[in-house]
C-alpha cells in the first residue's frame, strides 16, 4: 500500500528508507492507523526523520491524497538559469559583471563551478519570478539581468563573442563540485575531526585504577592500597585562521561555517580568528575584521603544541602575498609581505595545516595556492582532505 | 499482549498535549519503537516523557547523557572497589566469591529488569558521540546486552517506552535515525501557549495572561537575541509578575516589563530587550 507515495517521497529527495516503509505497512497491518489524518502523522514520524522535510512531506502528501500538482523542482530550475548565465557570461564578460555588481577581474578568477554557485547564491536571493520589476531576474522588465528587458546596458541576447575563457568549460560540467554535492555534511566532518584529540590526564585524582590497586594491594600482602589517577582530558588547543574576506570565498560559506560550528563544539580550547585573502600584521576576533585585532607576533606567546588551522582559498593576486606593501588595508603596511608573515606562522606552530575549499585539481592554475602550498601542508576541504590533515595534525614531528 | 500496550497516552495534569503528538506518542508505543523528539530548548521535550509517565502510571527512568559517557555505565557497572573491600575485610553480608552481587545496573538495565513497564527518558542524546548513540541503539533494538564479568545476558522482562530527546540543530546519525519514530515539537503558538498557561495557573488573571503573553512573544521576535526565552521563562516571568504586589497590568499594556532577568539570561539579550523596552515607553 502507498508505494507511490512513497516513491514519490524519495523522488523529491526525502530520505526514506524501505525499512521504514515496512514499520509503516506493520502499523498499517496492525489497524494502529484509523483514518487519513492518522495516516499523515504516522507516516511522518515513522518516514520522515528530520523537521527540514516536514515542508516536502506536506507537498507530497497533498499532492498525493488531495491531487495538488507538485511545485516544480526548484534546484534544477536553478542549475539552467545559472547555466544561461554561464552561456552569457562566455558571449560578454563584462556585461554579466557588470549586471551583477561584481569585478570582471575578480569574475575571471573564479573557477566555473565557482561561478555557478556563486550565481546561484545570486538567484536564491529572487524569491519569486519577477516579471517587470525593477531588481531581479526575470523577464520584460528593466532589470539589467534577464530577458527582452530595456536596460541600456542589459545583456543582449546571441550577443556578439568577444572574449573566451576556460570558463566554457563549466558547461560541460566536468569537475566534481566538491563543495556541493560532495559528502561534507557535519557528521562527517565530527567522523574526520575525531581523531584530532589528545587526551592528557588533568584534574584532580579522583579515578581509582583498579588494575593498579589490585595490583598495590598484592604488593602489600593483601591490605588495600588505593591508586588513584587523574581522568583524561582533551586539552587539545586549536588555532583556526578563517579567510572570510572577499567573495572569493563566498561560494565556500557553507561548508567553512559548518567546519567552524564543528571545531567550537568540539575542542575546549579553540580560537577562531579571521583574515581576509592572506595575513600580513593582524588577525582579527571578529569577523567583520575591525574591532579585534591580534599582533601576529603576539602568537609566539601561545603553545608551540597549538595546532594551528587555516581555511582558505589561498588565491589571490600574486602582489599581494610577495609585495612589502601588498596588503589592501593601508594600516597593516609594516613591510614585511604576507609571505614572510606565514612562513613565521608555519614556524612557530610546526603543528599546522591549510584547508583549501578549491579542488585540489585546480590549484595548478592559481599561483599563489602552490606558493602557500611550500609553507602549509595544504589540503583540500573534502572528506579526504581533511583525514588526510588530520594525520597530519597528529603526527609525532 | 501486555495490558499496558492498550493504554492509550493522553495527555497529563501539568501538560498539555497536542492531537498530532499523542497519535505519534502511541504509534510509537506500539510499535515498539523509540520516539526521538527534537525541538527548540523549552518545547517540553523532556516534560513529555514526565507526562507519559504519570498519565500510564509507569515508573520513570531518567538517562541523562553526557559528553564524556561511555554505554557501558548506561547498562551496568562492575563495583570493583567494594569487592576488593569486601575480600580484605569480610564482614559484609555478600558472597564475594559471586561476581553478580557487585554488579549494578545502570538506568537502561534497571529499564530493562524492572518487574514492570516503565518509561525511559534518554535526554539529550545529542551530547554523545556517534558511536554512543549507535550502540546504544543496538541495545535497545535487541532488547538486550551481555554482562561480560558474568558472561550473564540481561533481556528486557519489559519493552520500556523509549523516549529520546535531542537539542542538536545537527541530525543524528542514518542508522540510528533509521530505528527510531521521529518528531520535531514547534514551538507553541499564542493560542497554546496561553492553554499551557492556564494549566499551570488556573486562576490567574485574564487580562494579565493575554497581555503577558503578547508582550512575551513580541519580546521572542526581537532581533539578534541569542538565546530566545521560552515556555520556561515564560512561567517563572508570570510567577514573578504574581508575586509582585506593585505590579498592575496596566504596566504591560503600557510597554513596562519588570523582571526582565527572567526572560533574558544572557547580558547582551538582556541589554537589549532593555533598550527596546524603554525606547518603546518614550514614544
Amino acid at each position: 500500500m502507498f508505494v507511490k507515495f512513497f516513491y514519490t517521497l524519495k523522488e523529491v529527495g526525502i530520505p526514506v528508507s524501505p525499512t521504514a516503509f515496512l514499520t509503516l505497512q506493520k502499523a498499517l497491518y496492525n489497524g494502529m492507523v484509523a483514518g487519513l489524518d492518522d495516516f499523515y502523522t504516522c507516516a511522518r514520524a515513522i518516514l520522515v526523520k528530520s523537521e527540514r522535510y516536514f515542508d516536502l512531506y506536506d507537498q507530497v502528501f497533498a499532492h498525493h491524497f488531495e491531487g495538488i500538482p507538485l511545485p516544480d523542482n526548484e534546484g534544477f530550475e536553478i542549475d539552467e538559469i545559472a547555466r544561461g548565465l554561464l552561456d552569457e557570461w562566455l558571449k560578454n564578460p563584462k556585461m554579466v559583471a557588470d549586471a551583477l555588481g561584481i569585478d570582471e577581474d575578480k569574475l575571471n578568477k573564479m573557477t566555473p563551478d565557482e561561478l555557478i554557485e556563486y550565481f546561484k547564491e545570486r538567484l536564491k536571493d529572487q524569491d519569486g519570478r519577477h516579471d517587470g520589476g525593477g531588481k531581479w531576474i526575470g523577464t520584460g522588465g528593466y532589470s539589467p539581468v534577464g530577458h527582452s528587458g530595456y536596460h541600456p546596458g542589459g545583456m543582449r541576447v546571441g550577443g556578439v563573442s568577444q572574449n573566451k575563457s576556460a570558463v566554457k568549460v563549466a558547461n560541460e560540467r566536468r569537475y566534481k563540485d566538491y563543495s556541493t554535492s560532495g559528502p561534507l555534511t557535519q557528521a562527517n566532518i565530527g567522523e574526520a575531526l575525531k581523531r584530532l584529540r589528545n587526551l592528557v590526564p588533568a584534574g584532580p585524582k579522583d579515578q581509582v585504577n583498579v588494575d593498579e590497586t589490585i595490583r598495590e594491594t598484592m604488593r602489600n600482602a593483601g591490605e588495600i592500597e588505593l591508586v588513584f589517577d587523574r581522568a583524561l582530558k582533551d586539552r587539545l588547543k586549536v588555532i583556526l585562521a578563517i579567510d572570510n574576506g572577499g567573495w572569493s570565498m563566498d561560494p565556500h560559506i557553507d561548508i567553512v561555517q559548518t567546519l567552524f560550528d564543528y571545531a567550537r563544539a568540539q575542542f575546549k580550547e579553540v580560537k577562531t580568528y579571521f583574515f581576509h585573502n592572506t595575513i600580513y600584521d593582524y588577525v582579527w576576533e571578529d569577523p567583520a575584521r575591525y574591532k579585534k585585532p591580534k599582533k601576529i607576533i603576539e602568537f609566539t606567546r601561545n603553545d608551540p603544541e597549538t595546532r594551528l588551522i587555516i581555511v582558505g582559498d589561498a588565491s589571490m593576486a600574486p602582489y599581494e602575498l610577495m609585495a612589502h606593501d601588498g596588503s589592501i588595508h593601508i594600516s597593516e603596511r609594516s613591510g614585511r609581505p604576507s609571505i614572510q608573515q606565514l612562513r613565521f606562522l608555519a614556524e612557530t606552530f610546526p603543528h599546522c595545516i591549510w584547508l583549501n575549499p578549491v579542488p585540489e585539481s585546480m590549484w595548478g592554475y592559481t599561483h599563489t595556492i602552490m606558493t602557500i602550498n611550500t609553507i602549509f601542508p595544504m589540503y583540500e576541504l573534502s572528506l579526504d582532505g581533511l583525514e588526510k590533515a588530520v594525520t597530519k595534525l597528529m603526527a609525532k614531528d | 499482549m501486555n495490558e499496558n500496550m492498550t493504554q492509550e497516552f493522553q495527555g497529563a495534569t501539568k501538560y498539555v498535549l497536542d492531537q498530532e503528538l499523542a497519535a505519534i506518542v502511541n504509534i510509537s508505543m506500539r510499535l515498539e519503537m523509540p520516539l526521538l523528539l527534537k525541538g527548540e530548548p523549552g518545547t517540553g521535550k523532556t516534560m513529555l516523557a514526565y507526562a507519559i509517565a504519570e498519565n500510564l502510571d509507569m515508573p520513570l527512568i531518567v538517562l541523562n547523557v553526557k559528553s564524556s559517557m561511555k554505554l557501558v555505565e548506561a547498562l551496568y557497572q562492575y563495583d570493583t572497589l567494594t569487592r576488593l573491600n569486601d575480600s580484605r575485610f569480610g564482614d559484609s553480608k555478600r558472597d564475594v566469591s559471586d561476581i553478580d552481587e557487585y554488579i549494578k545496573m545502570g538506568k537502561i538495565g534497571q529499564a530493562f529488569v524492572a518487574d514492570r513497564r516503565t518509561v525511559l527518558l534518554i535526554d539529550e542524546i545529542d551530547k554523545a558521540d556517534t558511536d554512543f548513540q549507535d550502540d546504544m541503539l543496538d541495545v535497545l533494538d535487541q532488547m538486550q546486552f551481555d554482562i561480560i564479568e558474568t558472561d550473564r545476558t540481561i533481556k528486557a522482562g519489559h519493552r520500556p517506552v523509549i523516549i529520546i530527546t535531542s537539542n542538536a540543530k545537527k541530525d543524528l546519525s542514518d542508522p540510528f535515525l533509521g530505528r527510531c519514530n521521529f518528531h520535531h515539537i514547534a514551538f507553541p503558538d499564542p493560542k497554546m501557549m496561553r492553554k499551557i498557561i492556564h494549566v499551570h495557573f488556573p486562576d490567574l488573571d485574564e487580562k494579565l495572561a493575554d497581555n503577558a503573553i503578547k508582550a512575551f512573544f513580541n519580546m521572542r521576535e526581537i532581533d539578534g537575541i541569542e538565546k530566545k526565552p521560552a515556555t520556561r521563562e515564560l512561567i517563572n516571568w508570570i510567577r514573578a509578575l504574581n508575586a509582585d504586589p506593585d505590579f498592575r497590568v496596566k504596566d504591560l499594556i503600557n510597554g513596562k516589563l519588570p523582571f526582565l532577568g527572567v526572560l533574558f539570561k544572557k547580558s547582551p539579550d538582556y541589554e537589549r530587550a532593555q533598550n527596546l523596552t524603554s525606547r518603546k515607553r518614550l514614544f
